[in-house]
């Protein structure tokens, strides 16, 4: 007997109040829940659905799909953390490594030569943290409308804009203050290579700033297709 | 799954092998097939099952496409290029332990 679709309906109900707040892990789960019952019907005729939904929903165990949806996050994480070391990686090869060098130098000059050095390193944590502010209410409010509009939510998509929710920002920008504040007290010795090294930390994380905030968002529509084949599917 | 301790560490080796001669299966599909193939002596749980697929799947040796069927979206994993060359290394890496079991438990056939 077919699982018809109001029955389909049903069961994404029944991944929802099992905390399977994703639509990509719902439709999966679906399937699997369908074909699962549709298979017991054949062999037993008698068993009513629920009875058939209840005993295939027993086979994922005590934890439910906890642990389908704890995983499937950990899988996402460490994919989107291999998008960001690849385009990090693209800042030190020709053409992009000359931004990379710029950056350096500048940063290098500042902390090195520069005498107001804590001014500049505060008007640049500054700058930074304006911007995240302003994109990430920007993210939050797309990704709002978007769920409003399609009651649909996607792990990736969310993983992308709502990177770590400005927590990036206060990883960057605490150090930064801290070690400006060293530099500038002048009882304070310090070794050139340890410049090299803190001017080598900021300017990566200056570009790991711009890539998790304008860089990837910017291409989301092509990594979220390329995750979820079914993105621009219609509901059904 | 029966003596889970003794398959856990193949599971990935299992599904590699399946899609290598299946070309694309869903979830569902791989569950039925192992049960087939091994008349019931091996059950892949759906827990272990579907994190095992998600993980391949990040790691870039297994794609995914998303079909259409009835009325329901099925979605379908299949080896990426990467993943047919790891299958080979992971085939031969299980042979190679199988023998040295055999070795182990019976070291009578090595002679």
């Amino acid at each position: 007997m077919k699982i018809t679709p109001t029955q389909i309906q049903y069961l994404y109900q029944f991944t929802r109040q099992r905390y399977v707040e994703w639509y990509d892990l719902q439709t999966e789960l679906v399937d699997h829940l369908a074909n699962a019952i549709e298979q017991k019907r054949q062999e037993n005729p008698n068993i009513t659905f629920e009875n058939a939904l209840e005993l295939e929903f027993k086979k994922f165990g005590v934890f439910g799909f906890m642990t389908v949806v704890e995983q499937r996050q950990k899988a996402l994480s460490k994919k989107y953390n291999s998008i960001l070391l690849r385009h990090l990686k693209a800042f030190f090869t020709i053409p992009k490594i000359i931004i990379t060098g710029l950056i350096f130098l500048l940063l290098y000059f500042v902390f090195y030569v520069c005498t107001y050095t804590q001014e500049i390193a505060l008007f640049i944590c500054l700058i930074i943290i304006t911007l995240v502010l302003y994109k990430q209410t920007k993210f939050n409010k797309y990704i709002k409308n978007k769920e409003k509009e399609t009651h649909k939510k996607w792990l990736f998509e969310q993983q992308i804009f709502q990177y770590a929710n400005g927590v990036a920002v206060i990883n960057f920008t605490s150090p930064m203050v801290q070690f400006t504040n060293f530099l500038t007290r002048k009882e304070f010795i310090y070794h050139h290579y340890q410049i090299l090294f803190f001017a080598l930390l900021f300017t990566c994380q200056i570009l790991l700033f711009y890539i998790i905030y304008f860089e990837i968002p910017a291409k989301a529509q092509s990594y979220l297709e390329q995750t979820y084949p079914e993105y621009n599917f219609e509901t059904i | 799954m029966k003596n889970s301790q003794l398959y856990k560490g193949s599971l990935n080796t299992i599904l590699m092998k399946l899609l290598e001669e299946n070309g694309k299966m869903y979830g569902y599909e791989i569950t039925q097939k192992v049960k087939e193939i091994t008349k019931g002596e091996l059950k892949i749980t759906e827990g272990a099952l579907y994190p095992a697929l998600h993980k391949l799947e990040a790691e870039g040796v297994l794609e995914v496409e998303v079909v259409q069927v009835d009325n329901r979206l099925r979605k379908y994993y299949k080896l990426t290029e990467k993943g047919s060359a790891e299958t080979v290394n992971k085939l031969a890496e299980l042979e190679e332990f199988i023998k040295n079991m055999q070795t182990i438990v019976n070291p009578k056939l090595s002679y």
